[in-house]
């Protein structure tokens, strides 16, 4: 029997700005965690800075909240510590993809185990409405000074091309649908991103409710006979035109769904396992480093390359 | 019989086998019974650029290296002119004649201003700018020259093992070596086993050098005849010997210290520890760990990172997660991880940041020496920061240093910076079984609970400031870098802040009461000798070489080690300093940064200063020269500049 949802609050104060949409995504985490009936404290959220940032505090979870940008790199040093544990990188567009796009970039690498959300709302908002890295250009937010001279990143063609093996995105309003893409996300084997469209109804005045479901539709829907799925080589070249127009269709329509996923490629921890072998069985957060207080190896031994035995003269 | 106590550097293009040469040196200076000590000059270059290994050998350990060297291998025109002034009169110059008439300003990565200092001094003395002129000038100083027709040695030495030129082309500074050891006293057949053991299962290698060690040996005799006397063996023939850097040990240090996770971002001089981590990073236990814990071997995961911040801050996850986790790199990367530190001080996360530090500002002198950075540690990180910053002196020092960094990160759940730098990091000596022993080392964790209580508050306030440690994934909790409650929960009210800042100070006056005095500071030499010298870090074998010297110039000195820098040993450092009549500070840095932070933390001004910031090693003979003139001049300050 898979616990409530409810059982996944804490009692802090959501201090989010009535009709924000990070109380969807909120909800969308704690259903999915709950229906994969996760115990809270295999569970870490680790978050970065910024309105979302403070999301760490209201699931309940082993969790961390962290600095602006680095919540990937946390996360990553959590799992690899204990991989057994569930753990959720999650941040804003300005977090993710501004101050911390190398990190966005590199877990795609490593395939690790987590799974990214990206709360995108293309402002900042708890600095009061700057633009946010995937606010497209020529548009004029309500606290900018001017029009946004700069064009606006694609997180998921980026995440493509940065190795991510699960890419979904859904819409912060629509909980059902995207706490089902945040449970695939999770239960996916490898590095997972979410990216959450997301009004912010306090500064971004242009990328509405409105203006967002006018345009969004999902892949399932439209096209009944659509299947991101790849686990070879031979099914990704014959799929990939078609999963990179959706990855790159913005504008008057905007695909919701699964754009991509991988199960073909190994995780950072399987290829950790082929070199440390009982990996698993002993990871870094989980295993003796002592006996009675000794260290477990003597240098002359393990190091023994270093050693001159200057009686073979 | 006066105890032999030898010198030499080979030079040569970066890439042309100095590495290999130095190594062979210290490997056949082992064999023969000798203690070691090797230390490597490289530019920020791969191939081309003048590098040089300087070596040191006698019975006892040699703290420190210096010029003039008794004997010079120049294999390269550059290296002649870089290095004819370095030897001793009576001393060797090992050089090839192949070069002599190569002009100063053909040669392209030799630097423009010693170029011009060259040309000037060979005009003075109506030499032409030529390399031959170096030579002259050698001789003149009464240096007893040898030269080497390299390229007609390496023909035969192709002749001879029927192996390409190109191939036995390298063997270059086997020959050069082997001619000046030969010469030296050396025996050529300690060479050869030198030559063996360090290409080790690389026969046809071995073959080659051992054929080029001959080539070179029959030539010095026929044109130069056999060494005067041989060298005598020394007293470690038949010990186990350990030949190992700076780098190598605090990585060696680590893994017997439990580390289980180190992230690190590739920077000089800092990645060869992590490098070498790696190649053992599944390791075979002890035979008693592997009874009692029922596995034959264990890992350490090491993930090279996009950058220094996810270097850090992933080891602050692996840390809160239960690992014991580090990170290193030198000054430019630890300046990208300050944001991080404060945070590590704040959520209160254990982990250890090793400090390699090079000459700065930026990215200064990225391959040489300088201790620039103990303000900077002492201060990083923004807020109220307090940390813990040791620094290690030598190589022994790093070993168990690197062990301890551990232990007091996990104790007192705080970042330790530990401190060291470039001269360590490439400098080989060599270790006896009974100076690098984990079995003396202890691992202590503070304290942890893996199964917490349903009422366990990750910032529980307690009486000492510290806080019971559980790992994530143990029960639901929050850490985190913003002010909190005991649960963790941010908080913005003030009487909890109070609370809060107070349980941190708490945990610092902890530590400062419990790191015993004598790992805070060391006072070597006659307590109540009027002179003391006050330093730290690398400087130490250096300024205990220098306080024998003094000595036997009848200046009694002591010298005032610090070890721990944060939390600061007011009482240690002061008691004495004040009774000292004459306080000399030695530091390898402009700002005097040590005597900055005694002055600061105990009101103590220091008078007189020695400092080297030329990025080379600094020299015990320098040291003498330098307190024996602030102590005739009463001179405030005095900068030493030795080195090539």
């Amino acid at each position: 029997m898979a616990r409530s949802w409810m059982e996944y609050r804490t009692p802090a104060w959501v201090q989010w700005c009535p009709g924000c949409g990070n109380f969807g995504i909120l909800a969308a985490i704690q259903r999915a965690i709950s229906e994969l009936d996760i115990e809270p404290k295999k569970l870490t959220v680790v978050s970065g800075i910024g309105c979302s940032g403070r999301s760490c505090y209201y699931i309940k979870g082993s969790n961390m909240h962290v600095l602006h940008g680095r919540a990937i790199p946390v996360a990553t040093g959590i799992k690899l510590a204990n991989p057994s544990q569930t753990v959720i990188a999650l941040g804003g567009d300005g977090d993710m993809l501004g101050i911390g796009v190398e990190h966005f970039v590199s877990v795609g690498r490593r395939n690790i185990d987590i799974t990214v959300i990206v709360h995108d709302n293309a402002v900042y908002g708890l600095t009061k409405g700057q633009a946010g890295p995937t606010l497209p250009a020529w548009i004029q937010t309500k606290a900018l000074p001017g029009p946004n001279l700069h064009d606006n990143i694609n997180p998921v063609l980026l995440a493509f091309a940065s190795g991510y093996t699960f890419i979904a995105r859904g819409y912060a309003y629509h909980v059902e649908q995207t706490k089902e893409l945040i449970k695939q996300a999770i239960e996916h084997k490898g590095t997972s991103l979410v990216q959450i469209l997301q009004p912010c109804p306090t500064y971004n005045n242009i990328m509405t409710k409105q203006w967002y479901e006018e345009r969004i539709y999902y892949l399932n829907e439209e096209e009944p006979d659509w299947d991101p799925v790849v686990s070879t080589h031979d099914e990704y070249i014959a799929k990939m035109p078609r999963i990179l127009m959706k990855l790159v269709e913005w504008g008057d329509k905007i695909p919701l769904g699964v754009l991509y996923r991988n199960i073909a490629k190994d995780t950072f921890e399987e290829r950790l396992s082929k070199i440390i072998l009982n990996y698993y069985e002993y990871p870094p957060g989980r295993r003796p480093i002592e006996v009675e207080g000794k260290p477990l190896i003597d240098p002359w031994t393990v190091f023994k390359e270093k050693v001159v035995e200057t009686q073979k003269i | 019989m006066k105890e032999p106590d030898i010198l030499f550097l080979i030079g040569g293009p970066q890439g042309g086998g100095i590495e290999s040469a130095g190594q062979i040196a210290l490997k056949t200076l082992v064999l023969k019974g000798y203690s070691v000590l090797g230390t490597r000059d490289y530019k920020s270059n791969i191939m081309g650029a003048h590098s040089y290994y300087t070596i040191r050998a006698r019975f006892s350990r040699p703290g420190a290296i210096r010029f003039p060297v008794d004997a010079v291998v120049a294999l390269d025109a550059e290296s002649i002119l870089t290095h004819f002034t370095d030897v001793k009169p009576g001393g060797l110059f090992v050089y090839d004649s192949g070069v002599l008439k190569t002009k100063i300003d053909s040669i392209q990565p030799m630097e423009k201003a010693l170029k011009d200092r060259l040309k000037e001094l060979f005009a003075s003395k109506g030499l032409p700018p030529i390399t031959e002129s170096a030579i002259k000038i050698a001789e003149e100083n009464g240096v007893k020259l040898v030269p080497l027709p390299l390229r007609e040695l390496v023909r035969k030495l192709a002749e001879k093992t029927g192996a390409s030129l190109t191939s036995v082309s390298k063997a270059v500074n086997t020959m050069g070596l082997t001619a000046m050891m030969y010469l030296m006293g050396v025996e050529p057949r300690c060479v050869e086993k030198g030559i063996a053991l360090h290409f080790a299962a690389k026969k046809k290698v071995v073959n080659i050098n051992v054929e080029a060690a001959r080539l070179a040996v029959e030539y010095v005799e026929s044109n130069f005849g056999g060494p005067r006397e041989t060298l005598p063996d020394g007293p470690h023939r038949g010990k186990k010997v350990m030949l190992a850097t700076g780098n190598d040990l605090v990585a060696m240090g680590k893994l017997a210290g439990g580390l289980t996770f180190q992230s690190y971002y590739p920077i000089t001089p800092a990645s060869d520890e992590a490098i070498y981590m790696e190649r053992f990073r599944y390791y075979e236990l002890s035979n008693d760990a592997r009874e009692k814990l029922g596995v034959p071997k264990l890992g350490t995961v090491i993930v090279q990172t996009e950058d220094e911040l996810s270097a850090i801050m992933m080891a602050l996850g692996a840390a809160a997660a239960g690992a014991r986790a580090s990170t290193s790199t030198s000054g430019p990367g630890f300046a990208l991880m300050n944001e991080a530190i404060s945070l590590a001080i704040m959520a209160e996360i254990p982990v250890v940041l090793t400090i390699w530090m090079r000459g700065g500002p930026s990215t200064g002198l990225p391959t040489k020496e300088g201790q620039q950075d103990l303000l900077h540690a002492m201060f990083s990180g923004h807020g109220d920061n307090p940390k813990i910053v040791l620094a290690s002196g030598d190589h022994v020092e790093a070993f168990y240093d690197a062990i301890k960094a551990l232990n007091w990160a996990e104790k007192y759940q705080t970042p330790v910076v530990h401190l060291l730098d470039k001269y360590l990091a490439s400098t080989t000596t060599s270790l006896y079984p009974d100076e690098i022993d984990s079995s003396k080392a202890t691992i202590e964790r503070g304290v942890r609970v893996d199964d917490p209580s349903e009422d366990y508050k990750r910032y529980a306030i307690t009486e000492n400031g510290i806080s019971p440690f559980a790992p994530i994934g143990a029960k639901d909790m929050i850490l985190t870098g913003l002010e909190h409650t005991e649960e963790g929960f941010p908080t913005e009210d003030p009487v909890i802040r109070d609370e809060m800042m107070a349980k941190r100070r708490r945990k610092f006056e902890t530590i400062a009461r419990e790191i015993p005095p004598e790992e805070k500071v060391v006072l070597h030499g006659d307590p109540d000798a009027k002179i003391t010298l006050v330093s730290w870090g690398s400087t130490k074998p250096i300024i205990l070489e220098a306080l024998k010297l003094l000595e036997e110039k009848g200046v009694k000195a002591n010298f005032l080690q610090i070890r721990v820098f944060y939390p600061f040993p007011v009482k240690e450092v002061l008691d004495v300093l004040t009774r000292a009549e004459t306080v000399i500070n030695i530091e390898q840095n402009d700002l005097l940064q040590a005597a900055f932070l005694i002055r600061g933390f105990t009101g103590f001004t220091i008078k007189h200063h020695i400092k080297k910031l030329n990025g080379r090693a600094l020299w015990d003979t320098e040291v003498v020269q330098a307190v024996l003139e602030i102590l005739e001049t009463g001179k405030e300050e005095v900068v030493v500049k030795g080195g090539a």
